[in-house]
């Protein structure tokens, strides 16, 4: 099947560098501490952040740092056929255990010890790139929640098909069976903390696609700055500042 | 408790801050505030909250919306599926319905251990809409008689539990079913049911869809609720979170909205009594609320129409 057509124009009519449209909403959620909506084209994802708040289950508190819990659920409806089990199945330990991990490396967890931060994500709709979506809503979701860290964490995912590195893949190009790369950086320290291939691809393809992604990476975390910006702006004008 | 100290010296409101009162002695805040017959974010004791509805949230489900009551957010989405009919109802189709409490939605759910009240809503949601045939009828799902019909799988998803849980639950769940459209389904060769997609219109000239056109369900009558907190005389409408979990007698009144007859009453015990006079105050506040809701549904359709 031919992915990017001769005219150099993906199957939704991208150019192969060009990402999906961004939108995120940040206090979605009332009841949490900080929230925000992150869409990347028709993948839309909600995270909640609770905490810095007490440790739910003493003996696995931590008296020099505060512990970062982590869970990620895909709704019934968010891929085409429905979902049996959403919960509890491998992929979704998988991608907690790698956002928790993410988030973990870049939250100033000494500032807060004997404490318990819980990230909780929730994808409503999936065509692929989750796992990135979900790490830039967690990112907005502890920025609104005001806990320190080290700098935002931006994630996003490039592959390789019909010889041709493509940014941002939806779930068809996803499923084509080509490489996927995901990767997710501290932009403003230039440093990696997340990097994940499945499939085989030759170490120079594989450097060209991984730059691919990180200047997404970076297109994102400047999306995701002027949000918290204009956010900040917002407040400012509620408080009357 | 706090009656008899009302307003008097013993009570330390003029000493502290109003936030550290209302979280140290919670019922003597909305007393104090249930005494001028004003509620703490300004209603009036009878009045809901604000109500915005969204129908087609989800793009990839068969019928979606999103219903918000003040904070409280739930999304509901229906997705149609085929499946071989039961021996006993081989013209009926099935609904099946399921309503999460995922995490995100409040701070007292944690992980691995499903919210109390989940399963809870989930029977009364499967009650209110899926007896006695409420929502439509089982016989509009059928396909084909004895071989194939529709299932539909119903799925709510609370995102903000702000209180009212039940009122905001199965107006997305209604709503989600008046934006239903049921797929364009055609009969293959070897006897299977095969989805066509909208761009295969060839397809569909060749084989005779089953169904001709995506069509709405007939829906026949259309069920709306008003939960009311009970306190001594006072009646809340529409209680917000802290409010329930103070005052925890709860009355939940489902009416149908073309006839305002009765649907289900539910009042599951409590610490509060009420007498029928103070029931069939609850019953008159659902009626003005009945009304309310079915301006704000005619207005998301008529928006959703024009689109």
């Amino acid at each position: 099947m031919e992915y990017v057509n001769p005219e150099g124009l993906r199957l939704d009519g991208r150019r192969p560098m060009e990402m999906r449209q961004l939108h995120a909403e940040i206090g979605v959620v009332s009841k949490a501490d900080g929230s925000a909506v992150f869409e990347m084209g028709n993948t839309k994802v909600i995270a909640a952040v609770y905490g810095p708040r007490e440790v739910q289950n003493r003996s696995r508190q931590m008296n020099d740092q505060a512990l970062v819990r982590c869970e990620y659920n895909m709704a019934n409806f968010s891929t085409g056929d429905r979902m049996r089990k959403p919960k509890g199945d491998r992929r979704s330990t998988e991608i907690s255990l790698v956002i928790r991990q993410t988030m973990e490396a870049c939250i100033l967890t000494h500032l807060m010890p004997r404490s318990q931060i819980d990230i909780f994500v929730q994808v409503l709709q999936a065509d692929g790139g989750t796992r990135s979506a979900c790490i830039n809503a967690a990112t907005l979701a502890l920025a609104d929640a005001g806990i320190p860290m080290r700098d935002l964490v931006t994630s996003c995912s490039a592959g390789f098909l019909n010889g041709t590195p493509l940014l941002d893949l939806n779930y068809v190009e996803d499923s084509a069976g080509g490489p996927d790369v995901t990767v997710g950086i501290l932009p403003k320290l230039d440093k990696v903390t997340l990097l994940q291939m499945d499939a085989k691809l030759a170490m120079d393809t594989f450097e060209n696609v991984t730059q691919l992604a990180t200047e997404g990476c970076k297109a994102v975390a400047t999306d995701i700055r002027e949000i918290l910006l204009e956010h900040t702006k917002q407040l400012e004008f509620r408080r009357g500042l | 408790m706090g009656t008899s100290t009302n307003g008097k010296v013993n009570d330390f409101s003029s000493d502290m801050e109003v936030d550290a009162f209302r979280r140290l002695f919670p019922l003597r805040f909305h007393e104090r505030h249930l005494a001028e017959s004003i509620r703490p974010d300004g209603r009036p004791l009878g009045k809901a909250r604000d109500t915005t509805l969204v129908l087609g949230a989800v793009a990839s489900a068969n019928g979606s919306a999103l219903a918000k009551i003040g904070c409280t957010t739930m999304l509901a989405a229906i997705k149609m599926e085929v499946m071989a009919p039961t021996v006993e109802a081989p013209d009926e189709g099935c609904i099946a319905i399921e309503f999460h409490m995922p995490p995100i939605c409040s701070p007292l759910i944690r992980p691995g251990r499903p919210a109390e009240i989940a399963p809870v809503i989930s029977k009364q949601l499967s009650d209110t809409i899926l007896r006695q045939e409420i929502i439509c009828h089982y016989l509009e799902l059928s396909l084909v008689s004895g071989k194939a019909a529709w299932m539909a799988y119903l799925d709510i998803y609370c995102l903000d539990a702000d209180g009212a849980l039940f009122d905001a639950a199965l107006l997305s769940a209604v709503a989600a079913f008046s934006h239903l459209q049921v797929p364009v389904v055609s009969l293959n060769d070897d006897g299977r049911i095969v989805l066509i997609s909208e761009d295969n219109i060839a397809a569909m000239k060749e084989k005779e869809p089953v169904n001709k056109e995506k069509r709405k369900l007939k829906l026949d009558s259309v069920p709306f609720s008003l939960t009311c907190v009970l306190h001594k005389n006072h009646i809340l409408a529409d209680p917000t979170s802290e409010e329930e979990s103070i005052m925890e007698t709860f009355l939940t009144v489902v009416l149908d909205s073309s006839s305002f007859q009765l649907v289900s009453l539910n009042k599951p015990g409590g610490p509060g009594l009420a007498h029928t006079s103070a029931i069939q105050e609850c019953v008159e506040l659902a009626k003005l609320r009945v009304k309310e809701v079915q301006k704000i549904m005619n207005e998301a359709t008529s928006d959703m129409e024009q689109d």
